[in-house]
């Protein structure tokens, strides 16, 4: 699938988040604020972006270039860092993110996402002459910190609720999206230990797959 | 391309247009329903929170379908998922979590019972509650209900038991009744629209805990995908179009509905010709339809005449609050906080109606406790947090191992939402969805007394769940809505300068319309209203069956 990067740099779209309180399962959706799909958007001309990258595992990446995915890993794993329990790498987060994005009906999501990771790589450089992936701890929570306390409307508040989310969602989700692996996030949140029925869905369920076939609203 | 002529066109599979489509086809009539979501069947019902709850799977994206909100006529439009509610097959019965009230005598007249409500449109029904009691008889038979009726101060009349026995529960719920009965209150098993014993064929919940935000893979809940619409399809005079979206209901020249445009699977569009049009798509999504509708006859969309579909919007009043218990630090003393059983199935209605106004208000409405949604997902995005506020790294992942620690009990609000003149639906000029439709625009304008009661019935439920000597109890909120229960945009009543609808949900202006879903309610009442549309739906259907057969 060819990648398609927006040039709408300016994160200034609010996301949404509704919760349906009745459902109790919440029904949470992350997207952009003014994208009219009723009217057609005027596609960029393709840009060479590079090639798509590998993770240091050596599993190919979708959306992610190399250098991309080590600017997610190291935001993700800030976010849900290892301690005495599994992090977000330990699940391969950045792999359920780098997968996710390129869900059709997500494409909104995917333009503010690799806006967002470039915006932080570029405040990155300004404040430590560094790239994100590279500096200490510290200062990556530094750089997020400051992210998070932008304006509510802000691209940057915006970015990191997705990447808050996203991570989330790595971490919790089913494991066959390519994150939560070996089930750690389940095992941190205790979701095995409830319930007298499986509550996961059965060996062999593709969520992916789902998401194309059965997601689709015509 | 115009298709050949049906007795009954119904729009929507739900609550409301599946009793519908039931009734006419055991009569004889030829129907056709159109559903604009996809037939999922039991196997695609899978325990996977990414697919059923954070995506498409059941609500549209809103940057696909987009309802547009805003807080007042001064606020700003914000694209929402707000008041959707399923698009499959089933509509919002199937992501439901069955909580299957009736609605009370009371609220049949409120407005007799409150007199004049100053800055509320409140309006009594043209309907009493003993008219609509036998179809909540059969609305209850023919969806499958297990509950258990007690005796208490506001306990709706009944002419038989619940057709199921109630479903088990966790032992909390003995302790809410003991905390319930020393302050004097009374505790009711809430009855659900789930199946506790083999029934007509279906198979009973396996109490699997992932119920309220999922379909049911054993189709033990009874969503009308797996009860009333197998019926319906089995007397070989229903035919269900998934994937069908109506954009417009035409009329002739002397103004009677005479079909149904809509866009089909494939995107092609569609004409399909009936004697009779049934619109159930929800009181936001039919009220759209409506508006959409526009003619020479009806230029301000169909059956407006009078102005006033869309108007009188009601949502139902929400508030909650959440008890933390820390089962390492109380599970020996209280063995029961390591019972997995998932439902605890307990309401208080001591509140449903105050003799006086000394609390701001008189009518109040329904606590409904429960344990939290087990999602994940959705549990640690709220651990997370919002905004400034917001935890990440270690700090998150605290709280995320003092969650794997906790049981967390809870209780909802369901309170009235008193109609509004600022409470309405319109249809956008600007905003269309992916199909080219103009989308609802959604007003919401709460009235002072709603609030003052939602509140109080917050507080009532914290002194019960404070008696249970919880570690922590936090209030969510007191003045939410809960968007998914929609009612009052196609009012009915018997004068049609002030309603839309007759008393048989008939369209005042267009003899052979009607409209089923929750539009017709003049006043939301204080508990879910998913068996309430139901039961009217057995009840218009039982007037329109004769009505046909002349």
């Amino acid at each position: 699938m060819p990648r398609t990067r927006s040039p709408r740099g300016r994160l200034s779209r609010r996301s949404f988040i509704q919760r349906a309180s009745f459902l109790g399962g919440g029904v949470v959706l992350l997207g952009p604020a003014a994208c009219k799909r009723s009217e057609e958007k005027p596609k960029p001309p393709p840009t060479d972006t590079g090639p798509l990258g590998a993770t240091a595992g050596g599993q190919a990446l979708r959306t992610f270039s190399t250098f991309e995915y080590a600017v997610v890993a190291a935001a993700t794993e800030r976010i849900l860092p290892r301690d005495e329990d599994p992090g977000a790498l330990d699940a391969d987060v950045p792999v359920y993110i780098d997968r996710i994005l390129q869900t059709p009906e997500m494409e909104p999501v995917r333009d503010d996402f690799m806006g967002g990771v470039a915006a932080l790589e570029r405040r990155a450089q300004r404040t430590f002459q560094k790239g994100f992936a590279a500096l200490t701890p510290a200062q990556q929570d530094e750089l997020l910190t400051l992210f998070k306390d932008s304006p509510p409307r802000s691209g940057e508040a915006h970015f990191f609720e997705l990447l808050t989310v996203m991570t989330l969602e790595g971490f919790l989700g089913d494991p066959s999206y390519g994150g939560n692996q070996g089930k750690v996030g389940w095992r941190l949140m205790g979701f095995d230990t409830v319930g007298t029925v499986a509550m996961a869905p059965p060996e062999g369920h593709d969520g992916p797959k789902c998401l194309r076939t059965c997601g689709v609203h015509k | 391309m115009s298709l050949p002529e049906v007795d009954v066109c119904i729009i929507g599979s739900g609550a409301g247009g599946a009793p519908m489509a039931l009734e006419l086809g055991r009569a004889g009539f030829k129907v056709v329903v159109l559903e604009k979501g996809r037939h999922y069947r039991p196997q695609d019902f899978i325990h996977d929170e990414i697919l059923n709850s954070r995506r498409n799977f059941f609500m549209p994206l809103p940057w696909d379908e987009p309802h547009l909100v805003r807080q007042g006529a001064k606020g700003r439009y914000e694209r929402s998922t707000a008041a959707w509610t399923a698009n499959c097959v089933g509509g919002g019965t199937v992501h439901m979590s069955g909580f299957f009230y009736r609605l009370k005598p009371v609220d049949f007249r409120l407005r007799s019972t409150l007199g004049a409500v100053p800055g509320s449109t409140v309006a009594d029904w043209p309907i009493s509650y003993e008219e609509l009691a036998p179809f909540y008889d059969r609305a209850e038979a023919e969806l499958g209900v297990s509950g258990e009726a007690v005796p208490h101060p506001f306990a709706e009349p009944r002419a038989a038991p619940y057709p199921l026995p109630a479903l088990d529960v966790h032992p909390v719920a003995g302790e809410i009744d003991k905390a319930c009965k020393a302050m004097g209150w009374h505790s009711l098993p809430t009855a659900r629209g789930i199946i506790s014993r083999p029934y007509r064929g279906r198979a009973p919940c396996s109490y699997c805990a992932l119920c309220g935000s999922y379909g049911c893979e054993t189709g033990a809940k009874s969503g009308t995908d797996a009860s009333l619409i197998p019926a319906a399809l089995a007397t070989g005079n229903v035919e269900l179009r998934p994937g069908c979206m109506a954009r417009t209901v035409e009329v002739d020249k002397q103004g009677r509905a005479k079909s149904v445009v809509y866009l089909d699977d494939k995107g092609v569009a569609r004409e399909q010709p009936a004697k009779v049009v049934v619109v159930s798509c929800t009181a936001v999504e039919s009220a759209r339809l409506l508006l959409n509708s526009t003619s020479g006859r009806f230029p301000r969309g169909l059956a407006n005449g009078s102005g006033l579909v869309g108007r009188n919007l009601i949502f139902s009043s929400f508030g909650e609050s959440q008890a933390t218990f820390r089962v390492s630090k109380h599970g020996e003393a209280r063995p029961w906080l390591k019972d997995p059983a998932p439902f605890v199935n307990r309401s208080v209605q001591d509140f449903y109606l105050l003799p006086d106004a000394r609390y701001g208000f008189r009518k109040g409405g329904t606590l409904g406790f429960m344990w939290t949604h087990p999602n994940p997902i959705h549990a640690a995005v709220g651990l997370a947090g919002k905004g400034a506020t917001a935890v990440f790294g270690k700090a998150l992942k605290d709280k995320m191992r003092d969650y794997r620690d906790s049981r967390i009990l809870q209780f909802e609000v369901y309170a009235e939402y008193l109609p509004t003149p600022g409470s309405y639906v319109s249809v956008s000029d600007q905003v269309k969805d992916k199909y080219g439709i103009p989308v609802a625009a959604i007003t919401v304008e709460r009235h002072p007394m709603d609030l003052a009661a939602t509140r109080f019935l917050v507080e009532r439920g914290e002194e019960i769940l404070l008696r249970l000597d919880p570690d922590d109890v936090r209030r969510g909120t007191t003045s939410g809505e809960t968007t998914i229960l929609q009612h009052g945009t196609c009012r009915f009543g018997n004068d049609p300068a002030a309603s839309v609808l007759d008393k048989h949900c008939r369209a005042h202006e267009v003899p052979n319309l009607y409209v089923v879903d929750g539009s017709f309610m003049p006043t939301g009442g204080s508990v879910p209203s998913t068996l309430t549309i139901a039961a009217n739906s057995f009840r218009v259907a039982h007037h329109l069956v004769r009505a046909l057969k002349g």
